[in-house]
């Protein structure tokens, strides 16, 4: 029984670490992706956009299914765990072997890999030492640090560049995870929703992306905020002065851009919107009594502002609409947009003791200016903006970019950096007394290129024998022995 | 035979199509420089872009030229053509920076200059540095589609939006370039690789006629009206803009039939590959012969219909359907369609390209084992790349919406082709893919790469609007 467990437990880890079982789920996410660009997606699609695009049972279903919003199901969630785990998996599995060769390089050829090995050459020495000395100066002119390896019975040169090239798949697969782990983080913990707040306004609500909101635990305060445009109208730059206000006391202050936030505390606010909330910053107005028996009068009043115009009359700012229109005698707001404003003033007479309301402009259906006992004129009008403020919490977004970092690095080693190895092992026939060089290379990637280097090593080397003294003669003998040799 | 008449036509016709080509090219400079004269202008966009063209459009027949016949004569002067090309370009990229102010990536035609502009670069490259000389047949006509697709986009220089202005932006959009048109260099290696490989010819006519299937499929099911009539996006001039019935909803004309032309072009392109269904059921050769007939007789139907299509959907007015009165569309309003249409076109005369070949062709190409390996590095280039572009994307949207990864279709769609060529590179590496399997799986990356690019732009919505 406990046998049978092990090799199920085997076959699975088998299944899960092989490279089939990582293409399917590839080959599923990808699917699964494209389906999520083509179906509307909620919550980014409106409801009603939703329901104009699909019948309501292809809704019902697509709904069921979790397609409309595919990159926050469950299912989906659960692919990139599998592909995550796949992806652990298959490391684990090929590590071992990897290490093995990574921790204990392979420094001395045997003879079968000798015979197997790809490229090589033997050149004629005069003697071993001859030999290792020529392969050492050639190794170090072309920049490797080559080691002599001695053994009980045998020696010989090993050199070697870029060792940690075998490594660079695992760091582009740890790179991977760590991404994958950094975005994990984010969907659990992490959130984003939106902080719209007005000039001077001080707030710690932020409205999430599901509907909800949330309470910080310090408030955001945005002292002044603006636009600069192009010359041909277009919006060039957004900008806010923002502060933040922790215990009643202002603990930081930053004016953001567009592409440059406020940070405090792992919360990031950043420029998203700007535009005008409807309300009035400042509206000035000239008075003039009806009768023309009076000062003119110059003020500048915000909503709800009462000032006084004679001794016994005062007018209140009672509404502001920046984009009204008018239904059975009523004015409403159309939008927040300064597109067709109406001002509401109410005039309050002691002397009348009655309240006389005016419209700017002259709304005849609703109200009748004449009667006021002062009329008004408007001379500008000051609206407040608002800004609107994107603010996320990523906590894992430091594991995320380490992960990218970490890719590309990995992926310059995985392509570019290549594992070379070099070795060169005197020969020696016990019966005719004469040595061969045996040199032989490696490189796990780009092998045509690293031909030539190889190639240009030989070179090297014969160029090195014929320099070293005391060998010269027995060398040339050599020469044309080796020369009749590769003739046959 | 055949062989023998080429052979010793080749110097006479290689001499004609030079001279022909060299004074096509100094007609429509001569006509571009009756044009500058009476605008005064000499170096504005619109005339450096004609230049591009006719450069490019010389470049272009002088590769086909040498796909055919061989005659090295021809790389030499479709070289030099690419270079004149590649100047005006380049001029034309500049006068362009210089007037926006920025680096021309912010809308579809501004990422056309600079993707024509890499592929100009690489094909030169590749020729030099590589060898493969025949890459320009395959990158040229690509490069003048793009040109072409150009003039027909809207060309005002538009400011940055905020969300624009980062230097991440230009990392990112300089690096989406560079991938995609290592991706395009890819393909036409493996293209060529199958060339080389030997394979069927009636392979690629199969392929061939299926892909212009696809295309005619595409345009007669989704815009194919009552009475014969075609559904065009009605064309706002004055804002260059399409119209809009309410958010999203587009207002579509109906150009009188023009569907019926589409749908006997549907016919008629289906046929090669039924014939070759019939070729390979019944084991006849016959059927080929007919097949490849048919193919002319597609190209035929296929030039008219695009004839048609551009006589009939530029600057013209149509009924609508939804609303009434007149609405005028433009070429501008249906860009899809119309790169449809001139890709089937172009896939077609690629297809004859390769039926005429001559036996020899293989001799100009580099060995399939080259080739093989050659598309591998190429995507051993792109691969990195498309990993740092995504990334400089995922870092600019984390500065501009506090978020680096939101799924919206373009960065899926990104995501999507890095994952078709992970699995390329896995296949290779850990399964040993070489050759056809290779060639195809790259061949259906760039297809990847060719969606992302212009299909989710106008067929997804989403976050990059602007792109």
């Amino acid at each position: 029984m406990a046998l049978d467990f092990r090799a199920v437990a085997h076959k699975s880890w088998r299944t899960i670490a092989s490279i089939q079982t990582g293409v399917v789920l590839l080959i599923l996410v990808v699917i699964l992706a494209a389906a999520g660009t083509i179906v509307l997606q909620r919550p980014v699609t409106e409801p009603d956009e939703m329901q104009r695009a699909y019948s309501p049972q292809a809704l019902r279903v697509l709904d069921a299914v979790g397609l409309t919003d595919v990159f926050h199901a469950w299912w989906f969630l659960g692919l990139m765990l599998l592909v995550s785990l796949c992806i652990t998996a298959a490391s684990i599995d090929r590590f071992p072997n990897s290490w093995r060769f990574f921790s204990r390089p392979y420094k001395y050829p045997d003879e079968s890999f000798r015979r197997a090995s790809h490229p090589q050459k033997s050149l004629p020495i005069a003697d071993e030492e001859t030999g290792l000395v020529a392969a050492q100066r050639a190794l170090h002119s072309i920049g490797f640090k080559p080691e002599r390896v001695v053994r009980a019975d045998h020696f010989g040169i090993f050199a070697e560049r870029h060792r940690i090239s075998e490594m660079a798949v695992y760091i582009v697969h740890a790179s991977l995870l760590l991404i994958f782990f950094g975005t994990i983080v984010d969907g659990l913990w992490g959130w984003s929703g939106t902080l719209n707040l007005n000039e001077g306004q001080t707030s710690n609500i932020v409205e999430l992306r599901d509907g909800n909101t949330r309470k910080l635990p310090f408030a955001i305060r945005c002292d002044s905020a603006g636009q600069e445009n192009y010359k041909d109208g277009t919006p060039k730059k957004w900008w806010s002065k923002l502060v933040v206000v922790a215990d009643g006391h202002d603990v930081q202050k930053k004016e953001i851009v567009v592409n440059d936030p406020l940070l405090y505390n792992g919360v990031r606010f950043y420029q998203a919107s700007y535009g005008p909330n409807g309300n009035v910053d400042k509206f000035s107005l000239v008075a003039t009594p009806s009768n023309g028996s009076g000062e003119k009068q110059e003020m500048g009043l915000a909503v709800n502002d009462t000032v006084p115009l004679d001794a016994d009359t005062t007018v209140r700012f009672a509404e502001f609409f920046p984009d009204y229109a008018i239904r059975d005698g009523h004015v409403y707001r159309k939008s927040n947009y300064l597109e067709n404003p109406a001002a509401h003033l109410v005039v309050t007479s002691k002397l009348a003791g009655k309240d006389f309301d005016v419209w700017i402009p002259t709304l005849d259906e609703v109200a009748d200016n004449s009667k006021s006992p002062w009329q008004f004129q408007a001379t500008d009008l000051k609206m407040s903006h608002f800004t609107g403020l994107q603010v996320s919490h990523e906590p894992g977004q430091w594991a995320v970019w380490s992960g990218v970092v970490l890719l590309g690095v990995g992926l310059a080693f995985v392509f570019y950096v290549v594992h070379m190895r070099f070795w060169a092992v005197p020969v020696c026939d016990p019966k005719t007394g004469r040595c061969l060089l045996w040199i032989g290379g490696s490189a796990n990637r780009n092998r045509d290129a690293f031909e030539q280097r190889f190639n240009d090593l030989v070179a090297s080397v014969e160029e090195e024998l014929k320099t070293i003294p005391g060998a010269s003669r027995s060398e040339q003998v050599a020469t044309v022995v080796g020369e009749l040799k590769l003739g046959n | 035979m055949a062989r023998a008449q080429a052979e010793q036509q080749q110097p006479t016709t290689g001499m004609t199509l030079i001279v022909l080509v060299g004074l096509a090219i100094a007609f429509l400079l001569l006509m571009a420089f009756l044009n500058v004269i009476k605008s005064g202008n000499l170096l504005s966009e619109t005339n450096l872009l004609f230049a591009t063209l006719i450069f490019y459009s010389g470049a272009g027949a002088l590769y086909l030229g040498f796909g055919v016949t061989g005659t090295e004569s021809y790389v030499k002067f479709a070289s030099l053509a690419t270079w004149l090309g590649l100047i005006a370009n380049t001029a034309a990229v500049a006068h362009r920076w210089y007037e926006a102010g920025h680096a021309p990536f912010s809308s579809v035609y501004e990422m056309l200059l600079s993707f024509v502009w890499t592929l100009a670069v690489l094909t030169l490259v590749a020729e030099k540095k590589f060898g493969v000389k025949v890459i320009g047949t395959v990158t040229m006509p690509v490069a003048i589609v793009g040109v072409v697709l150009m003039q027909l986009l809207r060309t005002e220089v538009h400011p940055l939006v905020p969300a624009l202005q980062s230097t991440w932006l230009h990392v990112h959009v300089t690096l989406a370039m560079l991938a995609y048109a290592a991706c395009a260099l890819s393909f036409a290696l493996a293209a060529m690789f199958l060339i080389q490989d030997n394979m069927k010819t009636e392979t690629f006519l199969a392929v061939t006629s299926a892909s212009t299937l696809a295309i005619y499929a595409g345009v007669v099911f989704t815009r194919f009206e009552k009475w014969g009539g075609l559904s065009l996006v009605a064309w706002d001039p004055e804002r260059k803009s399409e119209v809009f019935l309410s958010r999203g909803v587009r207002l579509f004309v109906n150009v009188p039939d023009l569907g019926w032309l589409m749908a006997l072009t549907l016919l008629v392109v289906a046929s090669p590959l039924i014939f070759y269904g019939l070729a390979r059921l019944k084991k006849n050769d016959v059927y080929l012969t007919v097949a490849n007939r048919a193919v002319f007789l597609s190209i035929l139907l296929q030039i008219m219909a695009l004839v048609m299509f551009v006589v009939r959907a530029n600057d013209a007015r149509y009924p609508s359907l939804d609303a009434d009165g007149l609405f005028p569309t433009s070429l501008a309003a249906s860009p899809f369609i119309l790169s449809g249409l001139v890709g089937g076109v172009f896939i077609s005369l690629l297809y004859l390209l390769l039926l005429w070949r001559r036996p020899d062709l293989g001799r100009l190409l580099p060995s399939a084992d080259d080739l093989d390996r050659i598309t591998y590095k190429t995507i051993c280039l792109a691969f990195p790349l498309l990993t740092l572009m995504i990334a400089a994307g995922a870092y600019w949207a984390n500065q501009t919406w506090g978020s680096y990864w939101s799924w919206d279709p373009k960065e899926t769609w990104a995501a999507i082709t890095w994952l078709v060529y992970a699995l390329y590179l896995h296949m290779r590496i850990t399964r040993g893919w070489r050759g056809r399997r290779a060639a195809y799986f790259a061949i259906a990356g760039f297809a990847v790469v060719m969606f992302t690019f212009f299909g989710v732009t106008y067929l997804l919505p989403g976050l990059h609007a602007y792109a």
